[in-house]
């Protein structure tokens, strides 16, 4: 999972390395012959802006030789982080979290005072790490979710055509009577041929209740009848499957309209493909201005190598990430631990 | 009919796969066609190239700079790059799409299998229901 943006991710941390222990290089010869000179010491230049943290030539030189300390210097990293904005940019990470994640990382290693022969990659996987943990938001705990909300529990799927919406209601139905919930699936698209004959083989697989009308019925009733089955039979949770739907298509998102104000949701869950990169997080931010959205599963996760579109999702739109897709069975579904995608982003595979 | 929702599910899945396939077909012809020009306007001279307006006309032009080119990288963003750098870049998006189209292909391949095991039940199901007397006419 998100193999490309590893590896890219792994040079961009070598060169930001690099070029940090070139910088020292220079720093440290300047102290031993003579007085540093301005331009090896220099934290500031006119082109770059003066961060708060960023350290004074006194102060450099004062370290340098009363601490043997090097100070990193935003010259030392401009280059490469300008490779590392280009790496996420074309990893489809969305522009707003791009600058984000170069802000934090410039914020975390300017100034940052390191003893020498510590060790620069630290340093940097440090600065990476924390960046990418802020960009990447908390994640979305469904089962504390549950547990602390009055039953039922009510989840509406919405999204694009064909990004694996009834697929993504089976997982979750799945996951969560793994973890020892009650759970009814309600066959809210009545509207694609095929579809409530496709939610319902995959409840009688999972031996989960499913609660379904004619197709061409109003989606509505249906989802309305299954939180009436959910609430008589004390079930944990009512999993709403609608059918997919383009967010300019008036009289479609009217009728998710319809369909939130008759089931009243505890949560509206946004589903797309993580391989659509960039143009699923435009989608999810159009989706939630329209009928809102409070957390996002990407499916088709084990097929993005770039990795765009879970790295920018939360951050460009404020909602967290509850699940990511990464495969055809039904325990292909992961909850989305963002501790976890940045260890093996960093880590893996080193 | 179990068998036969599990083979129609199968057969939506599978055609997701395909068109993702061919999205990213495509996407691979259609990198080697910028790639075939990028390359053909460094040495195209005082000539003029054919520019293609869409509907199938097209006009001829002359490329006022053809070392840089406006290059869309992802997320939206679009950068000015030397012409090299940007077949360089497209290369390396090819690659990345042959990958991805292989990854696709397996799983189409995986499903097919699946389907055709499905298929295998099915006949031999009703063969059995034939042999009983049981196949509504």
């Amino acid at each position: 999972m998100f193999g490309g943006l590893r590896d890219k991710l792994r040079a961009a941390r070598e060169r930001l390395s690099g070029s940090i222990q070139a910088g020292d290089a220079v720093t440290d010869t300047g102290s031993e012959s003579a007085p540093a000179s301005p331009q090896t010491v220099v934290g500031k230049s006119p082109a770059t802006p003066v961060t708060p943290s960023s350290p004074g030539f006194v102060e450099k030189v004062k370290i340098l030789i009363k601490d043997r300390e090097l100070v990193v210097s935003e010259k030392d990293v401009a280059d490469a982080l300008s490779e590392l904005e280009m790496t996420l940019l074309e990893s489809d990470v969305a522009l707003p979290a791009t600058d984000a994640i170069i802000a934090s990382v410039r914020k975390n290693l300017v100034g940052k005072h390191r003893k020498i022969g510590e060790s620069v990659d630290a340093l940097v996987v440090g600065a990476l790490r924390s960046a990418l943990m802020d960009v990447l938001g908390t994640g979305f705990d469904l089962k504390e979710y549950i547990r602390t909300h009055n039953r039922p529990v009510k989840i509406l799927f919405t999204g694009v055509n064909g990004t694996g919406k009834t697929t993504t209601v089976a997982k979750i139905g799945a996951y969560l009577k793994k973890e020892g919930f009650t759970v009814v699936i309600g066959a809210g698209d009545t509207y694609r041929a095929g579809a409530i004959e496709q939610i319902a083989v995959h409840a009688e697989r999972l031996g989960i209740r499913i609660i379904q009308h004619q197709e061409g019925a109003d989606p509505s009733a249906v989802l309305f009848d299954t939180v009436q089955y959910a609430t008589s039979h004390n079930l944990d949770v009512v999993l709403a499957d609608t059918a997919g739907r383009f967010h300019n298509k008036a009289n479609l998102m009217s009728q998710l309209g319809k369909i939130k104000r008759v089931m009243k949701p505890d949560l509206v869950v946004y589903v797309d493909e993580a391989v659509a990169g960039n143009d699923a997080v435009t989608r999810a931010f159009e989706f939630d201005k329209t009928v809102g959205a409070d957390a996002v599963v990407l499916t088709k996760a084990d097929m993005d190598s770039r990795g765009g579109a879970a790295i920018s999702i939360a951050h460009t739109i404020g909602k967290p990430l509850m699940f990511l897709g990464v495969g055809q069975a039904y325990d292909d579904i992961l909850p989305f631990e963002p501790a976890q995608v940045v260890d093996e982003l960093l880590d893996g595979g080193a | 009919m179990m068998l036969q929702n599990y083979l129609q599910e199968y057969g939506q899945q599978a055609e997701i796969f395909v068109n993702q396939l061919q999205m990213l077909e495509n996407g691979r012809l259609e990198a080697h066609a910028a790639i075939e020009a990028l390359e053909a306007m460094l040495t195209a001279g005082d000539s003029t190239v054919l520019l293609q307006i869409g509907g199938g006309a097209s006009v001829r032009a002359k490329v006022l700079d053809p070392e840089k080119v406006l290059l869309a990288i992802g997320a939206d963003v679009i950068v000015e790059r030397p012409n090299k750098d940007a077949v360089d870049f497209l290369k390396e998006r090819i690659m990345g799409m042959e990958a991805s189209q292989k990854k696709v292909a397996e799983t189409l391949d995986r499903l097919r299998a699946q389907m055709n095991e499905i298929n295998k039940r099915i006949e031999s199901g009703y063969q059995q229901a034939m042999a009983a007397g049981q196949v509504p006419e």
